[in-house]
């Protein structure tokens, strides 16, 4: 019986990995992907939402639904002033300007107890003041989308399924109330 | 003259070696990581104007298509096209409509022939994707709303970018 044939393997050295192909995708593909990166990202401030709650705000802008109606002025001297409209009442709650600057933090309080006394209103008018800055519109806008903290939901009603479901929206439906007026 | 003997350090020009490509590879790899990141997922491309500071906004919807209205602190422009001059932040009174206060001829007049020429789907909706500088008044944009209402764009998407 011949003998086992000893190859020449070196089963304690190293080997060299070729990282040479790796390279070679690499080098091809961070052109393309720095080409179609985005660094700054953008987006869209607008009112896409959930089913059941786009039939909400569609029953909020039906006039025959009794429900109350919010307008929130938006005045860079006074600060910010929330309006609920009921039943031929109004009740007003000011939200003033913490040092000098629009309190925000202060607002998204006030909007989360609004809407959990009214839940079943979707829909916000924004009347801001001539000189309020773009910036500070689109916050407000922001606090008053949804619920910053995830644990406070609010109830909707889910005709598809007949019950009532939790969404962390507020008021998606934010109009500039007083930007058709005209100004003779 | 004699010729200098050059210094011979043992180099043997031969010989070949081999290029240590691990730590270009290190460097590609967390470079290809932060690329793919940021990688655009958006069907919409869409660079912020020049001269321009966009309001933060942590809303998460991605651009879609319309038309591009960009007010800057100097100018009303509707893509690249110049539509008007701002001068602190505020129209000219010549832009100006006399009998309204809020309306802008030169706006209406290219959103209207827009809206008549185009047979793009997101000019008939009406859709307006509206890049204004983050510290212009309201009144400055109310006019801009009210001319693109006007006109017939009352579907506004305001563009943001993405923070708190």
């Amino acid at each position: 019986m011949r003998g086992r044939r000893w190859l020449s393997h070196d089963t304690t050295g190293e080997f060299e990995l070729d990282l040479a192909p790796l390279l070679a995708v690499m080098v091809k593909l961070v052109p393309v992907l720095l080409v179609s990166s985005a660094f700054v990202q953008l987006m869209v401030v607008e009112t896409e939402l959930p089913q059941v709650v786009k039939e909400a705000v569609q029953q909020n802008n039906d006039p025959k639904n009794d429900i109350a109606k919010i307008r929130l002025v938006v005045d860079g001297k006074n600060g910010m002033k929330v309006v609920i409209a009921h039943q031929g009442k109004e009740q007003e709650t000011d939200i003033p300007l913490k040092d000098g600057a629009f309190d925000f933090q202060g607002l998204h309080e006030k909007l989360v107890a609004i809407k959990q006394a009214n839940p079943a209103v979707f829909k916000i008018d924004l009347m801001p003041g001539a000189g309020v800055e773009y910036g500070d519109l689109i916050k407000v806008m922001d606090e008053a989308r949804r619920s910053r903290d995830n644990r406070i939901t609010f109830p909707v009603f889910d005709a598809q399924k007949n019950a009532e479901t939790q969404t962390p929206f507020m008021f998606p439906e934010v109009v500039f109330a007083n930007s058709l007026e005209t100004g003779a | 003259m004699s010729r200098r003997k050059r210094p011979h350090f043992g180099v043997s020009r031969k010989s070949t070696f081999a290029l240590n490509i691990t730590s270009l590879t290190d460097m590609f790899t967390i470079m290809l990581v932060f690329l793919l990141q940021t990688f655009a997922t958006s069907d919409v491309q869409l660079e912020p104007a020049q001269g321009i500071r966009l309001p933060t906004s942590t809303s998460n919807l991605n651009p879609i298509e319309g038309v591009r209205l960009i007010v800057t602190k100097d100018q009303l422009l509707i893509g690249e096209q110049k539509i008007a001059d701002l001068k602190d932040k505020k129209f000219d009174a010549h832009d100006i409509d006399g009998a309204d206060a809020n309306f802008l001829p030169l706006l209406f007049n290219e959103l209207d022939k827009l809206a008549k020429n185009s047979t793009d789907e997101h000019i008939k909706e009406g859709r307006i994707l509206l890049q204004a500088d983050a510290s212009l008044p309201y009144d400055t944009l109310r006019k801009v709303l009210y001319t693109a209402s006007m006109a017939g764009f009352p579907q506004l998407k305001m563009v943001a970018m993405l923070g708190n």
